[in-house]
């Protein structure tokens, strides 16, 4: 409010604009423009253009809503709705089984090599497209390592990776670090008076975590099992490589793309799917009102962490391992493929090669590059984006600012191919002076990556932000700071763990996505890791050094990833120090 | 304000001779399904035999090919496309994104087989011939102790039951031929029950025409319905996997077509002469891509077990295949075996589960009135909603173009066949289990 | 109905608490060193320091968060070392109060009689009487957050004698509230000490606080227990600098001993000298040390001894005048009683100070 007054001066508006001034200042407003054109040129407009065609009726092309009839009606699309909404939520359910014991051994108490824990289990995230659902099968499928050596030992196959479970499986391997990665993050900052006091109460062990530190930690679990729900509901990669085409997202993609066939109902599909991610983000949303607990107090004993007793690390270490073994076995069929000559219905690949590396060093050179600024690029975009729009959300009274964060949370339910379309309709008719259509520049694949991966961005961003309080801006604003020098000079270094959590997490998906950039990459020398590795992986010879790329995307975005976790640790000690 | 003008100038003027100079050097841009195994051969040959041309390839897979060039047009910046399916060339041509252009090679017979070579309307160039066939996993044929199959019919065994694999007609044009194929061999309703039986024994149906061989290569599944390279290059590779062709097949050619408007067309052109020429048809004998040549010269050069569709009778000149036939109702086909099997797998195996076993109980205790039964529920399975003279008419191909006269939705369609399909599945079952119980 | 918790009972059942020889490092650093402490039974014991002297550390170490490296903890004359906090019935108040946001006052407070498996009617009448005893019955459905300060820390000791310990441990209750707060909720823990006759450990920084509600106090510092006894002998017989200058206010003047003509004189500097009363030893490098309260200016002639000095500043307390004045090379600190019309000396006014004997003495840091 006082900022309004003494900006109110400067610029003394009048007319119309009047009634904004008592809640945000001309450069808020601008920034709120400025991300409302962002957002609508490269995400409303492309996928407006696509999925119009659901509320059009065949023939007429006029408005209406009977193709949502059809879809209410169609046996099929029911089954497929359900389908989604079971493996989403069951997926949620073994990815917390996965990442609860994780986030909690490494954040509650003194475990050697917690960081490196944190780091191998940010990396199924960065599962490269095919090889990873390959790799799986490789291990885990009805011929894989596992069921050759159970059926040879004692006769029988345990069904991993069978219709909906094997999806199920996979995915929450896959995207469990959501909920590692927000867990962690809330887990760290609750008090431990909060965990002594119940001790001292007579509460121990599972129930201590049940009924004191699981609640505690609830904001950021939810934070992460929605977005896990989002992305699995809306994922389509993993359930078309396991065979599995009564979901939802694949359905759409199935229709989207079938040639010679002008059928509504994919756009359809893709609107119910837009419209159950912001659903699934809105529930989260007031499920977490009221619950964000600001647990660590004044004089409280603080952040220690625990001791564990020699019987407890020795458990926690084997949980800890089988845990890693398991959801990083992708990540290690992955390896042992890209080694293999040939690995085809036996426990182990039948021989071992560096061959595969040697034909992928050559050509990798580009992909790693490109790669490396394409995905670096989106994650500065949507970091500078996530921070912006966070901070309007939550610092200033702008009216519809709410607007913008669902506008951007959308963005993940909005498959890739749709967007990948959008983007050559809306910026193929635009041309450079040289006659070149603006969507064969390679930029266009950076802004797609951008806006895919915004929503992950956005979150951490929005989370570092609410954490600050409110006080420390209103003291650098007393001194005299202005709103844009109290960002600078207060907010930004204040966010700027959660900032680059959010670059990582950008940097890392992006390196490795598929769907959106295979319709934008316009040629060889403009593609990314991602492409190079799909196109190597449609050929029986190409395997291997598919196998071998996506070996150097993971270890590239590790490397990275690792590097990240090092600065976060480090500024956090540099903050802690300082109390 | 003068300098700013002829900055601007300076920069449209490279900008123009970026321009010509990209049409001197001849970049040539090519949207391919084929892998890197099949396109670096022919990028590398070709840019030996043509100094200065750079063949720049988009790898796509043909349905998002098609979109690509589908959704570029107003501003085409694609030389060729260059693809298996015959149909996506067909789909191309009817929306007027091809160019036609007849290549100046010469000794290349009409037909490969009984399907004709080259499009006769001249949009299109077959350069390559493939045939379909069933390929299998050694270890996992001998780990199952499963005999060889030689034909579709053999795949149909109770033996096989979830050891087959097969991807989407819907979803790969060459699958889609594969199933036309058996369809314009043994007729509708026959070609139909075929169909059925044999997919009743897949393990899954893959959304990519890739992941049949990828599956069968790592030993997921047994055996794979398959397009005839992909079986050679794996064994290229090393995979113990073998190959056979089934009586009723046929061998289609895999096409090149100039795209309308293209930037480069010279260069373009050239690329086509180039791949139906001689020395471009030799690099189809390379172990990794091991395709069979157009050109009958070529196979002077090809290995001594190389197979010669031009000599040997039995690759695919049984079955008089009729492309209009094909064309006029290849999007109802795909959408019938959708959802009527690839939606309804389950249902599907388990009735033909049912009846596997109700026939192995019969194979020990006959009994006419069970083999009536039986023989009820085999018919339930293999029944469709819809006619071939239904399948053609324009009441039902109209639904799934987006033509612009009113009619049924594609929607309301689907709904129909795989509630028929559901339905009679489900009875089929219930005989075959009945039977299964009378004979207990 | 509302029975508060019996009295009777648990004043009965106090236990001691035996601190024996009990070590402790991190690392390098030696944060207590041999600590024998006794508690008695039903006694307000406080652990009295400068922050880091260790008294936490002690106080979490009875209450099984911290390991000792050696020694022994008993309470009511059992080893408790080996025992794990939740087995060990202490109760303790944390300085946070660490109460759970996502519980309501009364789930708070029946927290530990849950997690004890008492009957649900036995909970109920528990939690009644707890939160009765401490005037919070009417907010039982309230969540943590909508509570003042003072209201937070009575519900954090509800919910702490809820499962009536054997000991009750205060980690510095009032250092969270306001000045006014902090001496009513003393009075009210007090109070309620009283009426439990449970042994209690507090754990302060602040003299007036432990002064005020305990019975007797451990002074710490660096590790180690400077002295323990009630209050008044701290304050009237420091065993220590450190313990004199941490108890209220002293004077602690350097010097150093001579003889002269068979009398020993503590000369602080060269002509500025007292006498050193026959019975008292004075230790190499001990240093003289006096109350402001029993020096005096002027020719007051009840004093022992009188020595020169010179006004620095003055102070006006109200009751009092204190008074920094410079003697020899040191300056100390005076209250002279203030008596209406009196006239207060000046800065540079040269004045005579006199000392009572038999209240100063003579300590060795």
């Amino acid at each position: 409010m006082a900022d309004a007054t003494t900006a109110g001066r400067a610029h003394a508006p009048s007319g119309p604009f009047r009634h904004f001034m008592t809640s945000a200042t001309p450069g808020q407003l601008a920034l709120a423009l400025a991300i409302t054109v962002f957002l609508a040129l490269f995400l409303i407009i492309p996928v407006g253009t696509v999925i119009y065609v659901a509320f059009t009726e065949k023939g007429t092309g006029t408005f209406t809503l009977v193709n949502f009839v059809d879809f209410a009606r169609t046996d099929l699309f029911i089954r497929s709705f359900w389908n989604s909404v079971y493996v989403s939520a069951m997926s949620v359910v073994l990815a917390s089984i996965f990442a609860l014991p994780l986030a909690y051994i490494t954040t509650r108490f003194d475990f050697r090599g917690a960081m490196l824990i944190q780091t191998l289990g940010f990396l199924p995230l960065i599962m490269p497209p095919f090889v990873g659902a390959v790799a799986m099968l490789l291990l885990f499928g009805r011929n894989g390592t596992v069921n050759l050596l159970l059926n040879d030992w004692f006769g029988f196959r345990i069904p991993f990776m069978e219709g909906l479970n094997g999806v199920i499986f996979v995915q929450a391997v896959h995207y469990f670090p959501f909920i590692l990665i927000n867990l962690s993050a809330a887990l760290r900052n609750i008090d431990r008076a909060m965990e002594e006091a119940a001790q001292n109460l007579g509460c121990s062990g599972f129930r201590l975590f049940r009924r004191i530190v699981f609640p505690l930690a609830m904001p950021g679990y939810i934070a992460g099992a929605s977005l896990v729900f989002v992305k699995v509901f809306d994922d389509l990669a993993t359930p078309l490589l396991l065979n599995v085409k009564d979901m939802l997202a694949p359905q759409a993609y199935l229709r989207v793309t079938s040639i010679g066939i002008a059928d509504p109902m994919g756009y359809v599909i893709s609107v119910v799917l837009i419209v159950m991610s912001i659903l699934a983000m809105w529930v989260s949303a007031r499920a977490m009102r009221g619950k964000d607990y600001a647990t660590v107090q004044r004089g409280g004993g603080g952040l220690a962490r625990r001791q564990m007793r020699p019987w407890e690390s020795v458990a926690a270490y084997a949980a800890v391992f089988l845990i890693l073994l398991l959801v990083l076995a992708p990540h290690i069929g992955l390896l042992l493929l890209s080694f293999a000559t040939i690995w085809s219905f036996s426990p182990l690949p039948d021989g071992f090669t560096l061959a595969h590396y040697g034909r992928v060093f050559g050509e990798s050179f580009v992909y790693v590059k490109n790669t490396l600024i394409y995905a670096s690029l989106a994650g500065l975009i949507d970091v500078v984006l996530g921070t912006a729009i966070a901070y309007l959300v939550l610092r200033t009274k702008l009216i519809g600012r709410q607007w913008l964060d669902w506008a951007a949370t959308a963005a993940l339910a909005i498959p890739g191919v749709v967007l990948g379309i959008g983007y050559l309709r809306t910026f193929y008719g635009v041309q450079l002076p040289d006659g070149t259509p603006l969507a064969t520049l390679w930029i266009v694949i950076v802004l797609a990556l951008a806006i895919r991966r915004l929503p992950y961005a956005l979150r951490a961003c929005y989370a570092a932000l609410q954490q600050i309080s409110v006080s420390l801006e209103e003291a650098a604003e007393n001194l005299g700071a202005t709103k844009v020098r109290t960002v600078r000079r207060i907010v930004l270094p204040l966010m700027a763990g959660g900032i680059l959590a959010g670059f990582v997490t950008s940097f890392a998906t992006a390196a490795v996505e598929l769907s959106a950039t295979l319709m934008l990459v316009q040629s060889n020398a403009d593609a990314p890791l991602a492409y190079g590795l799909y196109v190597f992986m449609q050929s029986a010879a190409g395997r291997g050094p598919g196998a071998a790329l996506g070996v150097i995307a993971v270890l590239l975005v590790a490397l990275c990833t690792f590097a990240s976790h090092l600065i976060i640790e480090k500024s956090q000690k540099a903050k802690g120090a300082g109390h | 304000m003068p300098r700013h003008y002829a900055a601007a100038a300076a920069l449209i003027g490279a900008a123009l001779f970026t321009g010509v100079a990209f049409a001197q050097t001849g970049k040539v841009t090519v949207v391919t399904s084929f892998s890197k195994d099949v396109t670096d051969p022919f990028k590398q040959a070709f840019e030996k035999a043509h100094p200065g041309v750079t063949l720049d390839v988009q790898n796509r897979n043909t349905n998002a090919g098609v979109k690509y060039l589908e959704e570029t047009k107003a501003n085409n910046q694609v030389d060729l496309f260059w693809a298996s399916a015959p149909d996506a060339f067909e789909v191309l041509k009817g929306k007027g994104l091809l160019e036609a252009y007849k290549p100046k090679a010469e000794g290349i017979p009409d037909k490969i087989g009984s399907y004709p070579i080259n499009d006769p309307a001249g949009f299109y160039s077959g350069f390559a011939a493939s045939g379909y066939g069933i390929m299998w996993n050694e270890r996992y044929a001998k780990a199952n102790e499963l005999p060889e199959p030689k034909d579709w019919q053999d795949l149909a065994k109770a033996v096989y039951f979830d050891h087959v694999a097969m991807a989407a007609p819907s979803r790969s044009g060459t699958t889609h031929l594969t199933i036309e194929t058996i369809l314009q061999g043994e007729g509708w309703e026959k070609g139909w029950r075929t169909l059925k039986e044999v997919s009743g024994n897949f393990r899954q149906i893959t959304e990519r025409s890739f992941g049949v061989p990828e599956a069968v290569n790592s030993g997921q599944v047994g055996f794979g319905i398959v397009i005839d390279f992909f079986a050679f290059s794996s064994q290229a590779s090393g995979f113990p996997v073998k190959f056979v062709y089934p009586t009723v097949t046929t061998i289609v050619p895999a096409n090149v077509a100039v795209v309308a408007n293209a930037p480069n067309k010279a260069g373009a052109q050239a690329f086509v002469d180039y791949l139906i020429s001689p020395a471009g048809q030799e690099v189809l004998l390379e172990p990794s891509i091991r395709r069979l040549p157009v050109n009958p010269a070529v196979y002077d050069k090809a290995p001594a077990d190389y197979p010669n569709p031009f000599k040997d009778p039995s690759l695919g000149a049984r079955v008089k295949f009729d492309v209009e036939v094909s064309e006029k109702r290849s999007n109802v086909v795909d959408v019938l075996y959708d959802q009527t099997v690839t939606f309804q797998l389950d249902a599907l195996k388990a009735a033909t589960k049912a009846i596997h076993d109700a026939e192995a109980a019969l194979a020990k205790k006959d009994n006419a009135e069970a083999r009536a039964l039986v023989s009820e529920a085999r018919d339930l399975v293999a029944a469709m909603p819809i006619t071939a003279e239904q399948a053609a008419s324009p009441e039902i191909t109209g639904a799934f173009t987006g033509g612009k006269e009113k009619g049924a939705r594609q929607a309301e369609l689907e709904q129909q066949w795989s509630a028929f399909a559901k339905e009679r599945y489900a009875q089929a079952q219930a005989k075959a289990e009945e039977v299964l119980k009378r004979a207990r | 109905m509302n029975q508060p918790l019996s009295v009777s009972t648990l004043g009965a059942q106090a236990v001691d608490v035996d601190i024996r020889s009990v070590d402790l490092s991190y690392g390098t650093n030696h944060v207590l060193k041999g600590i024998d402490l006794h508690i008695r039974p039903g006694e307000f014991f406080a652990f009295l320091g400068p922050s880091g002297c260790g008294k936490t550390t002690l106080l979490r170490l009875i209450a099984g968060f911290n390991r000792a490296d050696g020694g022994e903890v008993l309470v009511g004359g059992r080893e408790v070392s080996h025992l794990p906090p939740w087995k060990r019935d202490v109760g303790m108040v944390f300085q946070s109060y660490a109460l759970w946001p996502h519980m309501s006052v009364k789930r708070n407070v029946a927290f530990g009689l849950e997690e004890r498996k008492v009957p649900r009617a036995e909970i109920e009448r528990r939690v009644a009487a707890a939160l009765e005893l401490v005037g919070l019955a009417h907010l039982a459905d309230r969540r943590p957050s909508q509570l003042s300060g003072g209201q937070q820390q009575r519900v954090a000791v509800a919910r702490t004698i809820a499962i009536e310990p054997k000991v009750l441990l205060l980690d510095e209750p009032l250092s969270n509230l306001d000045a006014k707060m902090r001496v009513q909720v003393r009075r009210e823990l007090r109070d309620l000490q009283q009426r439990l006759g449970l042994t209690t450990i507090f754990v302060t920084h602040d003299q007036e606080e432990a002064n005020t509600i305990c019975d007797r106090i451990a002074v710490m510092n660096d590790g180690a227990v400077q002295q323990v006894g009630s209050p008044m002998e701290l304050y009237e017989k420091p065993a220590n600098l450190f313990v004199a200058s941490f108890l209220g206010t002293a004077n602690i003047v350097p010097g150093r001993v001579i003889e002269e003509g068979g009398a020993r004189l503590f000369e602080i500097d060269a002509g500025v000298r007292l006498p050193i009363p026959a019975h008292v030893t004075v230790l190499e490098g001990a240093k003289l040390v006096f109350r402001p309260q029993h020096a005096s200016l002027g020719a007051d002639g009840a004093r022992d001894v009188s020595l020169p000095g010179t006004v620095l500043h003055s102070e006006f307390l109200g009751s009092t005048v204190r008074y920094g004045v410079k003697v020899g090379s040191a300056e100390v600190s005076i209250d002279v009683p203030f008596q209406s019309g009196e006239a207060i000396h000046k800065p540079g006014a040269a004045v005579e100070v006199g000392l009572s004997l038999n209240s100063a003495v003579w300590l060795a840091s």
